[in-house]
This record gives structure tokens, sequence and C-alpha cells, in this order.
């Protein structure tokens, strides 16, 4: 309505303004007896777009739809390179041969499909040579990943909350002192520590049974601890304070209202170390010797290993970085209103 | 942790007082005072008892696995602990400034122990070549920060003006980030692959094979700044950016949303077009997200591995051209059952790297604070 409003009223500003842009343009011939051409085209041109100029007023609708084009179109082609390589995974992943892999650019090149094979060859050869070549099965693995991403997860978060909510929420001696001390931690590399934890682990044979992807995160984690008590700040003390003058404990408090009204927050960092243990290549290298415990990302490496410069399809490759992919894409997709809402809330706060 | 045992200490005597006092009640007169201070009393107690219980797992884990472990690597990186024998047998036995003979590699000797690691890697020329040059490729991995950061803030501005569908392209661009490396890496490997077969070769050049770029052919163990090896890094970089643009993204848009509108108005009134309004507006607003993400990019980036081993298949190994500095502690360390491990120097070269990435971040914080004068 108002934009109509605002069109009509300059439909009828149009004739008088420029009746004045007519005479100011006399006088300025008077002044100055030459208007510049090319100026003047110039000032048509990006009139059209909305700028305004010396010789024509700009429009403010215009110059925001002609912005909004622009960035429409930079946006859709940076949306098309971020999903690109996983288009093109999808692809490779049923390309049927080498030439077939190196032909395939926006669809399989020699698919599986043509070449009298299974549809999903390159999987099934996955499996098979996971078998073969490493003597362990993928979905054992797949086991092993989803053991190494929920436990360590689930009692981590619940960990780093408690610790977050005694930060937010709770006067104690020693806060700061304990609050800097573990801030401090995250200053320390893990390169330079973890030929050292190898050797820990190692001592108390975590490496050869797995519990040195386990343990280590069941204790919480800093950042999340961070995030969370990012969350708690937002939380009225008040609920707290009610809860116990009807005499609560700190233990009921937290159990029946931190953790219920911090849920969001707590999903989404859950969500998102869920996704980071699932990736966890270099803590299952570095920690895990036993080739039965491996998680999906280190099979992956071994398999290419097996596979580069052999003459077998490295396609099975790509295949095997969809399986790893696809879940994790699954759950992003079902969840992102979460996990951008969360990150927008911690982001919007530093 | 000392500090914590005292306090529960003091905090399990408070906690029989109340009952004293409640014994006392009933004979004795208590004065007034004393019985008013006794619920805040009891209410510190609990404060302080739950609060350090509520932190106790993660301390526990932090001062175990980060800071202990820590102590110990200090300690390490000034012995003889090669092969990843138990360590507490090791640390038990360990014999300070003995002049133990040390291997070292290639069958050299070192007899004077005093800072044997630290003096080892720039005396050798070996090792102080394989220092020089895996720090040089760590380093040059960092460009990626600011074409990551200038892209992000633009990609930012871009989703922050008011059309519809900006949380969709914001959702997008955060795929890659949530992405397994190892799968990406994988994939791009095979996008940039070398002649005919890389698709980014294809796209770029067509069919004049003349014209192909050699992306990733990195075995010529060449020095980390022959123009081939430059190319090999930049695929790192482009990589490492694209996978990190969409979280920096989310950052900054939340961070220009919160740049005050009225700040924005007033200088729009005063006749600022969109450009000034950006510099001298949203960029001050936005400098605080801008800074955390620089220095937490930087220490990140100094701790680069996974991609470049993994991308031209090194396998542990140090290739000049392409492994980072964290690599030749991977290749010393006992990780992944290496044959012939070395982990005190591992621990003496982790020890750099932290004073390095300390360094670094201390510079940054002082940058800051001149530029806020």
């Amino acid at each position: 309505m108002s934009e109509n409003l605002n069109e009509n009223l300059n439909e009828e500003l149009e004739a008088p303004v420029e009746e004045v842009a007519a005479e100011a343009t006399e006088v300025a011939e008077a002044v100055a007896p030459k208007v510049n051409p090319i100026g003047k085209a110039w000032g048509a041109f990006i009139n059209l777009f909305g700028f305004s100029s010396k010789y024509y007023p700009g429009s403010k609708k215009r110059k925001k739809i002609f912005f909004d084009v622009l960035v429409y179109i930079v946006l859709i082609l940076g949306g098309f390179t971020m999903l690109y390589p996983f288009w093109w995974m999808i692809c490779a992943s049923f390309a049927g041969s080498s030439i077939g892999l190196a032909d395939t650019v926006f669809w399989p090149g020699a698919p599986t499909w043509t070449l009298d094979q299974a549809i999903f060859q390159n999987y099934i050869d996955f499996f098979d040579s996971a078998t073969l070549t490493i003597n362990t099965n993928v979905w054992a693995t797949i086991g092993w990943t989803l053991i190494y991403s929920i436990v360590p997860v689930v009692v981590g978060v619940i960990t780093s909350a408690s610790a977050a909510f005694a930060f937010a929420k709770i006067e104690w001696y020693g806060r700061n002192i304990v609050f800097f001390y573990l801030l401090a931690a995250i200053m320390i590399p893990g390169p330079s520590i973890m030929v050292v934890q190898y050797c820990i682990y190692y001592s108390w044979g975590w490496t050869e049974n797995g519990l040195s992807m386990i343990i280590p995160g069941m204790f919480g984690s800093i950042m999340t601890a961070f995030f969370i008590r990012q969350f708690l700040f937002g939380l009225p003390t008040s609920i707290i304070e009610a809860a116990k003058i009807d005499g609560a404990g700190y233990w009921r408090i937290f159990w029946g209202f931190v953790l219920p009204l911090a849920l969001p927050a707590i999903m989404a960092q859950g969500i998102l170390s869920f996704m980071g243990c699932w990736n966890n290549y270099l803590g299952c290298y570095m920690f895990v010797d036993n080739t039965k415990l491996y998680n999906l990302p280190v099979l992956i490496k071994k398999i290419s290993d097996n596979y580069s410069g052999g003459a077998k399809n490295p396609a099975v490759t790509i295949a095997a970085s969809v399986i790893s992919i696809l879940p994790i894409l699954i759950l992003f997709a079902s969840c992102q209103n979460l996990i951008i809402g969360s990150l927008m809330l911690t982001g919007s706060k530093e | 942790m000392e500090n914590k045992n005292t306090n529960l200490e003091e905090a399990e005597a408070l906690a029989e007082m109340p009952e004293v006092e409640a014994v006392m009640g009933d004979g004795a007169a208590v004065a007034p005072a004393k019985k008013r201070k006794k619920p805040i009393n009891q209410q510190k107690l609990q404060d302080n008892l739950w609060g350090w219980l509520f932190c106790t797992p993660l301390i526990v884990g932090t001062t175990l696995f980060v800071y202990i472990a820590f102590v110990i690597a200090i300690l390490l990186s000034f012995s003889n602990y090669q092969e990843a024998t138990p360590l507490w047998n090791f640390l038990g036995n360990i014999e300070w400034g003995s002049a133990a003979i040390v291997r070292v590699e290639s069958g050299e000797f070192i007899t004077d122990t005093s800072l044997i690691w630290y003096r080892y890697i720039f005396e050798s020329t070996t090792q102080s070549n394989d220092f020089w040059y895996t720090l040089f490729n760590t380093v040059f991995y960092l460009i990626g920060i600011p074409i990551g950061m200038i892209l992000s803030v633009f990609f930012a501005v871009c989703m922050s003006r008011d059309i519809k569908g900006a949380n969709i392209f914001r959702v997008i661009y955060y795929i890659p980030c949530v992405a397994s490396t190892v799968a990406i890496t994988y994939t791009f490997q095979r996008l940039f692959a070398t002649g005919g077969s890389g698709v980014i070769n294809r796209l770029l050049f067509g069919d004049d094979s003349t014209r192909y770029i050699n992306w990733l052919n990195g075995a010529q163990n060449t020095r980390p700044w022959s123009s081939g090896a430059i190319i090999y890094k930049w695929v790192i970089i482009i990589m490492s950016v694209w996978k990190g643009l969409g979280g920096t993204i989310i950052l900054y848009v939340a961070g220009l949303s919160g740049v005050n509108a009225s700040h924005k108005e007033a200088a729009s009134i005063d006749g600022a077009n969109a450009w000034i309004t950006f510099w001298k507006i949203e960029i001050p607003q936005l400098w605080p997200t801008i800074f955390y993400n620089m220095v937490t990019a930087v220490i990140g980036g100094m701790q680069i591995y996974t991609e470049p081993d993994l991308l031209f298949s090194t396998n542990g190994g140090v290739n000049f051209e392409v492994t980072p500095y964290v690599g030749k502690i991977f290749y010393l360390g006992p990780m992944g059952n290496n044959p012939s491990p070395n982990c005190a120097y591992a621990c003496a070269l982790g020890i750099i790297l932290a004073l390095i990435i300390f360094v670094l971040t201390l510079f940054q914080f002082l940058i800051d604070s001149k530029m806020d004068k």
C-alpha cells in the first residue's frame, strides 16, 4: 500500500521535478554553455539501476532491486561452489571405471549400470575390500564409529553443562580462578601433547581396546561448556532462586530445571560434537592401534591407500566417502534450525 | 587441586555446624544475630560444594589430559625417551643430567644431553632443513585466513540484506563445515587430479591438454618454495577456505545483525552512503567477532596436518613441498604403529610449536590493543 502511494506521489511529482531540472539545466547552460554528452549518457545508464547523477534523480526502489539481483547472483554462484563437490561425489560414486571417474563432471561417466555391474557396485566393492585388505567389517566399523561418537558426546555434554551451570549460576569460592585455569588449557595446542597422550593411553592399554576414543571425551569439553554457559546467562536466575526457596538442592535444580531449560543449546552442542566425533579422523588414527576398532574415516584412508596406484576403480574411495557423509548431511538437514540458531546466538554474544 | 581439597574439608566441617547449633539452641540462648547468620552459611556451603562438584569432571579431565600431559611433554623433551615403552616406569627411572648416549637419526650420536633435542633441531643440517621447510609450509597455509575472512565478510554482508531465502543460503554454505575432512580431501584429490582426469582442469581449460595445471603431483620433494610446490599448497588453501567459509559466515551474519540499527540510520541521515556506513559503522562493531575468528584461525591453522597428508598421500612421511610442521611431529611420534619413533624429539618439536603459537597469539592481542588507541 505505502509503496503504491509513494509511486503515485512520485508520478505526480515527476513533472515539476523535470521542470525544475530543466530550469536548472538552462541556468547551468547559461553559465557553462555545454552539457557533457558522455556524462549525461552515463547518467542515463546508471539511472536504469537507480543511481542518481547530475542529470537524473536516483530511484531507491530500482537501486534496491539492482543490488538484490546482484546479491542473488553472487550467492547462487557461491552456493553452487559449495554444493558442487557433493554432487560430484555422488555422481563419481557410480562411475564404473577409472576412465569413467575421469569423465564424471555433472553426471557419472560410464556409470555402473551401463557396464553390466550392480548399480551400487562401488559400494559393494568397498565392503568387500574392507574385508579383504583390512580384515574388518564395515558394519562393525560403523558400529564403533557410533560408539565413539555417542557415548563420549552424551556423557561429555552433560558434564560440560554441569560445569557451565556452576560457572553461570552458582557463586563459589575460586570460580574465576578455575575459569581462567580452563581457559588457559585451550592455549595448549593438541600436537604438542599428542605424543604424551598416546604414551599415556598406551601405558593403560587404551590404544588396543578403543577406550582412548571414549574416556577422554566423557570428561566434557571446555568449548562446549563455554557455549552452554553463554546460553545459561540468558536464563532468568529467578527460576533457580524460586526452586531454592522451595527447597530444591542444586542437584535437583540441575536435572529438573537447567537441563530442560537449556535443552536447545545442549542439543545443538551435542549434535555439533556428535558430528565432530563422527568425522574424527585424527583422534582415531593416532590413538587406536587395533584395526578392528577403526572408525569410518580411518577405514576410508586405509582403503584409499590400497587403491592409489592400483588397477582397481578409485571411485570406491568416493563411494566410501559418500557413506561417511550421508548420515551427517541427513542429521544436519533435520536439525539445521537448531544448529544455526545456536551458532548465531553464541556468535552474537561474543 | 590442593585448593579444592582444603575447600571441601572446610565445607565438611561447616556441614556439621548447623546440627551442633540446633542441639545447643534447645537449652542455651543463642544470640539472634548468630541465628540469622546460620542460613547464609548453609547457603554458602551449598554454593561452594556444588560449584566445585559440578566442575569436577571438567577440571579432572583438563588437568589429566592437558596439563599433566603438557608437563610430561616438557619433561620428556629433555630426556632420551624414544620408543613408546610404558611411560610410568620410564618417568620413574629418568636420570637427569646423565651423559647417556642417545641415538638420533641416520646413525648420529649425541653425548652431551643438555637441551639435547632443542640443539639437535638447529645443529643438524637435515633436521634444521626439516624444521624450517615444514614451518614455511605451515605459515604459507595461513594465507587462507585473510582470504577466508574477506570472503566470509563479503558473503555475510550479502546475506544480511533484506532478501528472501537468506536462511537457505546460510544452511547451504554451512554444509562443507559438517562434512568429514577425509571425504572432502579425497574428493578434492580427484577434482584437482593432474592432467585431463581432473574436473577442475577440464572446466578451466576444456580439452586443451597443454594448459592443464599440475595441481597435486607433489612427489619431487624439492624446496617448499619451488613453483610446483606453491601450486600444490594453493590447492590446500582453496580447500580449507572452501571448507571453513560457512562457519565464519554464520558468526559474521550474527555479528552484523547485532549492529546497532540507530547508528546506521544516524549515519545515513548524515549523508553517508552504504560503503561509508560499512567501513565506519559495521566493521568497527563487527571487529570483536573478526578478531576472535582471526585468533582461533591462526591457532588452528598452525596445527594443520590432515589435509596435506591425505591430499598428497605422504603417509606420515616428510615431503618438503607440502608437509606442514605437525607432519614432522607425526613422522617422529609413536602414533600409527610407527616402527622407529623418537618421542622425546617429537615432544621437543611440540613444545616449540606451543611457544610459536603463544607468541603469535600474544602478537595479535598486542596489535589489537594498539588499534584500540
